[in-house]
C-alpha cells in the first residue's frame, strides 16, 4: 500500500519487500490473495463492497430515470423487475455486510490488542465465499438460462415471495442464482461472525475486561451473535426452496399443501434482524467517533451495552411487522406492534446517549463528526416513521407504499451509510497513512446531505398518496409526478456526492498529508500503532487498565483507571 | 496466541503463514453450487478444488499451525496529546447543591391535582346534563363492558359500583403521573408550572385522544374535549403549585449544572462527571 | 517501540482467556441450531396437513436401537478425549473406534429405513408434505452425522498411527463437542418425528 510510510516504521508490506523495491504485479497479487492477515482482508471486503455499492447505486439512478417522469419507457418492465431486485440483494448482502464485516475485521483485533483475528485462515475463507457469491450473482446477466437468455437476472424482488419463485412461475434460472449466491454469503457471513466473537471472547489483550472493551468491539459482539439466529434461518429456507425446485419438494407449493406464508415467516426471521445487524455497526461507529470530536468519553458505557445487547435480543421478536397484511389475527398482530414499539425504546436510551456525550463538549465539526452528526437527526426521523409503520392499522393503509421504502432507505442511507462515511473519513487515515481532504469532504456530506433530504423526504409523499413499490410506471393523472421528479434529482446529487468521495480516496491516498499514527487524539488501542499498522499490529501485546487506554497514556497525571 | 512457545529471538514475531488454500476452499464450494446453474463439468471441477484444498488447508494447521516469521520494526511511538489538562481541583471546595424531590412529594401532588380536577368535571356534569355523577359513570364505564350501550339517563343516575371504580381509575391515574411529574420537573426548572402544568395536559390529551377509541369506546363517543382538556390543566397546574411548595426553588447553581445530572441520571457524581471531561479548553 | 501501549505501573496478575477451539465450535453450534430449529418447525407446522398418505403412522418405526447406539456414542468420545488426556493413547484410540462404529450403526440404520419407506412403502421427497419434511430434516441430521464420522475416523487414524498426542486433547475435545451437538440434536428429531408427529 503506501510506499512512503508515514511513520519511520516500514510497514509490513515494505518490510517484506526490503531486497526489491519494485515488485511484479503478480507477486502483489499473490499477497494478497494469501494473505490471512486481518487487515488485508477487511480492506479487501471494503474495496469489493465499494465496488458493489457503485454498482447497485448505477441501478438504482437507472429505476429513479425510469420514475421521474409518468409513462416513462427508459428502461423495460423486466428491466426493471430486475434492477430492484438486484439493487436490494446487492445493497444488503454485497454492500452493507461485506462493508461493515471490513470494518469490523480491520478494528476489532486492532482495538482488543490483538495480533491477528482468533481463525485467520477461515476469515480468508469466508471472505472469498462472499466475493464468490457476489460474483455469481452477476454472473446471472450472462449465465441464467444457461447462456443463451442474456440478461435474465433475478427478477423476484429481494424477499423473493413464494409462490413467485416455485419453478412455473420462476423457469430458468435466474431464481437459482439468487438463491445459490445468498447461501454463499450466508456462509461467509457466518464464518465472519464466528471469527469477530471467538476474537471478542479469546483474543483479549491482559486488561481488557469485557467491561473495559471499546463499544465499538461490545457491538460488533452483539451483531455477530445476531448473525447466527438470524442468517442460518435464512439458509435453512434457501435450503428448503432449492429442495423445491430442484428435486420436487413441496415446502412452498401451495398447489400441494405447502404454505407461502412460511417462506414470510422464515425470511423475515432473518429480514428483521438483519436489519439490526446492519445498523448495529454504524451504532458502534457513533460511539467511537462522537466521543472523540466532543472530546469527552462516552456518556453511560454501562447504559449502551445493556440497550446493544437489548436491542439484540427484541429485534429477534419483532419479524412479523413485515406481514401485518397478511392478516396474521388480532393475538399475533398485538404481540408485534407492541414488541416493535419496545425496541424503540433501547434505541432512544443509545440516541440520548449520544446527545449527552455531545453536551458540553468541545465539539469539532470534522467532516466525519459531521456525518455522525448527520447521523443523528436522520436516524431520529427514520425512527420514528419506524414507530409509526409499527401500528398496524397505519401499515395496513401504507404498507408495501412508498412511503415505506422512505422510511427503510432513511435508516439505510440518512442512517449507515452516513454512519459508514463518517467512519471512512475517521478511520482512513489509519487505514492507508494518509489524510482525506477535510475541505473535500465537507463539499461531499453537503452535496450528499441536500441529495439525500431531496430524495427521501420527498419519497414519502407518493407513498402517502398512494403510488406502491415496485411500479414500473404510472399513468401521468395520479399526482405523483412532481414528486418523482424531486426525488429522482435529489439522486443526482447524491451520485455526485459519492463521485466526489470516490475521488476524495483516490486523490488523498496518493496526494494527502501524512496522517501519523493518531491524527485525531483519540483514546483506543489502534492509534498507539504506526499508520498503517505492521502486521503485527502491536510490538508488545498492549495492556490496558480502562476503557480509554490512550487517554491514560497522555495522561499519566490523571488516568481514567482512577474512576472506573 | 500465535508465538511459538519454542521460539525466542526477541526481533522477530510469528504470525500464521499466508495461504491460498481457504481460497481455493471457497472457489471450489462456489464452483460446486454454480455447477448446479451452469454444468455438471463445473461442478466436478469444484469438488476437485474442494477436496485438494481441504487437504492443503489440513497440512497448514495439522499438526501444527503453519507460522511465519516478521521481522520486527523498531519505532517507538508514544502516544501524545497537544492539549493538556487544566489543574482541577479534586474535592470541589462547596458541593454543588443538588436538589431533587422525594417520592412522596410527586404522590401528594398527583392527589392534589386528581382532587382539583373532580371540580371542573362536576361543572361539566352539571352545566350539560344536569346531574353530578354523568362524568363519574363516563368514567367508570371504562371498567364495565356492560355499560358499553348504557343511555345518558343511565349515566346520570348513581351507582355505588360506578362511584367505586371511577375512583380507583381517578386515584390510579393522578397518582402515577404525578410521579412521572415529579420525576419530570427537576430537568424543566426554569418555568415549572408552565412546561408541566400547561404543555404537559396538552400533550397527554394529544395522546389519549388518538387512543381511547381502544381504551374505552364509549368515553370516546361522549367526550367534550374542550372540558376535558380544562380539567386537565386545573391537575397539572394544582399538582404542579404543589409539588413547587414541597422544596425551595432550584439555585441558580443547579440549574448551571449538566443536563444529565439535573435529570439525576449520575446522582452524587456529579462533581466527577464534569472534571472527567477532557479538560482541554 | 518497547512500551507502546502499556499502562506503566499495570499489573494485571492472571489473564485467562476460554480457548478459541471451544468458543468458535459453540458459535457453529449455536449457528446450526438455528438452521435445525428452522427445519424443525417447517415439520410441525406441515404434520397432519397432508391430503394424501402415507402417513407418520402407517410408516414409521421407533428406531430405538439405533437411537441407543447413537446416544451412547456420546458416552464413548467423551470417553476417548478423557483417555488421550491422560495420554492413553491406545485407550484412545478404542473408545474413538467404538464411537465410529456406533455412529456407522446408527447411520446404517437410516439408510435401512430410507429403503423401506421409499421401495416399500412409496413415500418419497416428491410425495406429499410428510415426505419432503421428513427426508429434509432427518437428511439434514444424516449429514452431520456423516461429517462428524468422517471427523471421528480421521481421529482415530491420527490415533492409530500416533500423531495424536496428548496436545491435541483440546482439538479432540472441540471435535467432541460437535459431536454431543449431532447426539442432541438427534434427541430433537427423534421427539419431534417419532413421537409428536406420529
Amino acid at each position: 500500500m503506501a510506499a512512503d510510510a508515514p511513520v519511520p516504521a516500514e510497514t509490513a508490506q515494505t518490510a517484506t519487500t526490503h531486497s526489491a523495491p519494485r515488485r511484479l504485479v503478480l507477486d502483489i497479487l499473490n499477497d494478497w490473495v494469501t494473505t490471512v492477515d486481518h487487515k488485508k482482508i477487511g480492506l479487501m471486503y471494503i474495496g469489493y463492497a465499494l465496488v458493489f455499492l457503485v454498482v447497485a447505486g448505477i441501478q438504482a439512478l437507472l429505476m429513479r430515470i425510469q420514475l421521474s417522469l409518468p409513462n416513462n419507457d427508459f428502461v423495460s418492465p423486466q428491466a426493471f423487475n430486475s434492477l430492484f431486485t438486484m439493487h436490494g440483494t446487492t445493497m444488503v448482502f454485497f454492500v452493507g455486510m461485506p462493508i461493515l464485516f471490513g470494518f469490523g475485521n480491520y478494528l476489532v483485533p486492532l482495538m482488543i490488542g490483538a495480533r491477528d483475528m482468533a481463525f485467520p485462515r477461515l476469515n480468508a475463507f469466508s471472505f472469498w465465499i462472499s466475493a464468490f457469491g457476489g460474483i455469481l450473482l452477476y454472473f446471472s446477466y450472462f449465465g441464467a438460462s444457461g447462456l443463451y437468455g442474456a440478461g435474465s437476472a433475478p427478477d423476484v424482488g429481494w424477499f423473493a415471495y413464494a409462490p413467485l419463485t416455485a419453478r412455473v412461475f420462476s423457469p430458468g434460472h435466474s431464481t437459482d442464482y439468487w438463491t445459490l449466491a445468498i447461501l454463499l454469503s450466508g456462509i461467509g457471513s457466518i464464518g465472519t461472525a464466528l471469527n469477530i466473537v471467538a476474537t471478542t471472547i479469546c483474543m483479549r489483550c491482559p486488561g481488557m475486561k469485557l467491561s473495559r472493551m471499546p463499544l465499538l468491539v461490545w457491538l460488533y459482539l452483539v451483531t455477530s451473535s445476531l448473525v447466527f439466529v438470524a442468517v442460518s434461518p435464512l439458509t435453512a429456507a434457501q435450503i428448503m426452496l432449492m429442495l423445491d425446485r430442484y428435486i420436487g419438494s413441496h415446502f412452498f407449493d401451495t398447489q400441494a399443501g405447502g404454505s407461502a406464508v412460511l417462506w414470510m415467516h422464515f425470511f423475515w426471521i432473518f429480514g428483521h434482524p438483519e436489519v439490526y445487524i446492519l445498523i448495529l455497526p454504524a451504532f458502534a461507529f457513533a460511539n467511537e467517533i462522537i466521543p472523540v470530536f466532543s472530546r469527552k468519553a462516552i456518556f453511560g458505557y454501562a447504559a449502551m451495552v445493556a440497550a446493544s445487547v437489548g436491542i439484540g435480543f427484541i429485534s429477534l421478536s419483532v419479524w412479523a411487522h413485515h406481514m401485518f397484511t397478511v392478516g396474521l389475527g388480532a393475538g399475533a398482530n398485538t404481540f408485534f406492534v407492541l414488541a416493535t414499539m419496545i425496541i424503540s425504546v433501547p434505541t432512544g436510551i443509545k440516541l440520548f446517549n449520544w446527545l449527552a456525550t455531545l453536551w458540553g463538549g468541545k465539539i469539532h465539526f470534522t467532516a466525519s463528526m459531521m456525518f455522525a452528526i448527520g447521523f443523528l437527526f436522520q436516524f431520529l426521523i427514520a425512527g420514528l416513521t419506524g414507530v409509526m409503520l409499527s401500528i398496524a392499522p397505519f401499515d395496513w393503509q401504507l404498507g408495501n407504499s412508498y412511503f415505506v421504502v422512505a422510511h427503510f432507505h432513511y435508516v439505510l442511507v440518512g442512517g449507515i451509510l452516513f454512519m459508514i462515511f463518517s467512519a471512512f473519513y475517521y478511520w482512513f487515515p489509519k487505514m492507508s497513512g494518509k489524510m482525506l481532504s477535510e475541505k473535500l469532504g465537507k463539499w461531499h456530506f453537503w452535496i450528499f446531505l441536500i441529495g439525500f433530504h431531496l430524495t427521501f423526504d420527498f419519497m414519502h409523499v407518493p407513498g402517502m398518496l398512494g403510488m406502491p413499490r415496485r411500479i414500473y410506471t404510472y399513468e401521468a393523472d395520479r399526482g405523483w409526478m412532481i414528486w418523482n421528479m424531486i426525488i429522482s434529482s435529489g439522486a443526482i446529487f447524491q451520485a455526485a456526492g459519492t463521485l466526489l468521495f470516490v475521488y476524495n480516496m483516490i486523490w488523498s491516498y496518493f496526494k494527502g498529508p501524512v496522517a501519523g499514527p493518531d491524527p485525531w487524539d483519540a483514546w483506543t488501542l489502534e492509534w498507539s500503532t504506526p499508520s498503517p499498522p505492521p502486521a503485527y499490529n502491536f510490538a508488545e501485546i498492549p495492556s490496558v487498565a480502562s476503557r480509554r487506554p490512550l487517554w491514560d497514556l497522555k495522561h499519566p497525571e490523571d488516568p481514567d483507571s482512577n474512576y472506573e | 496466541m500465535h508465538t511459538d512457545p519454542d521460539h525466542l529471538d526477541p526481533n522477530v514475531i510469528q504470525l500464521p503463514r499466508p495461504t491460498a488454500w481457504p481460497m481455493i476452499l471457497a472457489l471450489g464450494v462456489s464452483l460446486i453450487l454454480a455447477g448446479m446453474v451452469t454444468s455438471v463439468a463445473v461442478a466436478i471441477l469444484g469438488l476437485g478444488l474442494c477436496l485438494a484444498s481441504i487437504i492443503g488447508w489440513f497440512r497448514q494447521v495439522l499438526p501444527h499451525e503453519a507460522h511465519e516469521p516478521v521481522p520486527l520494526e523498531d519505532a517507538a511511538i508514544a502516544p501524545t496529546s497537544a492539549r493538556t489538562l487544566l489543574p482541577q481541583t479534586k474535592e470541589p471546595a462547596a458541593p454543588h447543591r443538588v436538589e431533587t424531590f422525594q417520592l412522596a412529594t410527586g404522590i401528594r401532588g398527583g392527589l392534589a391535582g386528581g382532587l382539583a380536577m373532580i371540580v371542573p368535571a362536576t361543572i361539566f356534569s352539571l352545566l350539560k346534563f344536569h346531574s353530578l355523577w354523568y362524568a363519574t359513570n363516563l368514567l367508570a364505564a371504562g371498567g364495565f363492558v356492560s355499560w358499553g350501550g348504557a343511555s345518558d339517563a343511565f349515566l346520570c343516575q348513581f351507582h355505588l359500583q360506578g362511584l367505586l371504580a371511577a375512583i380507583f381509575i381517578h386515584g390510579l391515574t393522578a397518582l402515577l403521573v404525578g410521579l412521572l411529574y415529579g420525576a419530570v420537573l427537576p430537568m424543566f426548572p426554569r418555568y415549572p408550572i408552565l412546561s408541566a402544568g400547561v404543555i404537559a395536559p396538552l400533550l397527554l390529551t394529544g395522546i389519549l385522544h388518538s387512543v381511547l377509541n381502544v381504551l374505552s369506546p364509549l368515553l370516546n363517543q361522549r367526550i367534550d374535549w374542550f372540558w376535558f382538556i380544562l380539567s386537565q390543566i386545573a391537575f397539572g397546574l394544582v399538582c404542579g403549585y404543589v409539588v413547587n411548595l414541597q422544596t425551595r426553588l432550584r439555585s441558580a447553581e443547579f440549574q448551571a449544572l449538566p443536563f444529565a445530572v439535573r435529570a439525576g441520571l449520575h446522582g452524587n457524581h456529579g462533581p466527577n462527571s464534569i472534571d472527567k471531561k477532557d479538560s482541554s479548553r | 517501540m518497547s512500551e507502546a501501549a502499556v499502562i506503566p505501573n499495570v499489573t494485571t496478575p492472571e489473564w485467562e482467556l476460554p480457548s478459541r477451539g471451544v468458543v468458535g465450535m459453540v458459535c457453529l453450534i449455536v449457528a446450526e441450531a438455528a438452521i435445525f430449529t428452522i427445519f424443525v418447525v417447517a415439520y410441525l407446522y406441515y404434520v397432519g396437513k397432508d391430503r394424501s398418505g402415507p402417513t407418520p403412522r402407517e410408516v414409521l418405526d421407533l428406531p430405538i436401537f439405533t437411537s441407543v447406539c447413537l446416544l451412547s456414542s456420546s458416552l464413548t468420545v467423551h470417553f476417548a478425549v478423557a483417555a488421550l488426556h491422560q495420554a492413553r493413547r491406545g485407550l484412545c484410540s478404542l473408545w474413538l473406534a467404538a464411537t465410529v462404529l456406533l455412529g456407522g450403526i446408527f447411520l446404517g440404520g437410516t439408510a435401512h429405513e430410507w429403503y423401506k419407506l421409499i421401495v416399500h412403502d412409496g413415500l418419497t421427497i416428491q410425495t406429499n408434505l410428510f415426505g419432503t419434511t421428513f427426508y429434509s430434516l432427518v437428511g439434514l441430521h444424516a449429514s452431520h452425522v456423516i461429517i462428524g464420522l468422517i471427523m471421528l475416523s480421521l481421529a482415530l487414524i491420527f490415533s492409530l498411527n500416533g500423531s495424536m498426542t496428548a496436545k491435541h486433547t483440546g482439538r479432540l475435545e472441540v471435535l467432541s463437542l460437535y459431536w454431543h451437538f449431532v447426539d442432541a440434536v438427534w434427541v430433537v428429531v427423534f421427539t419431534v418425528v417419532y413421537i409428536l408427529g406420529r
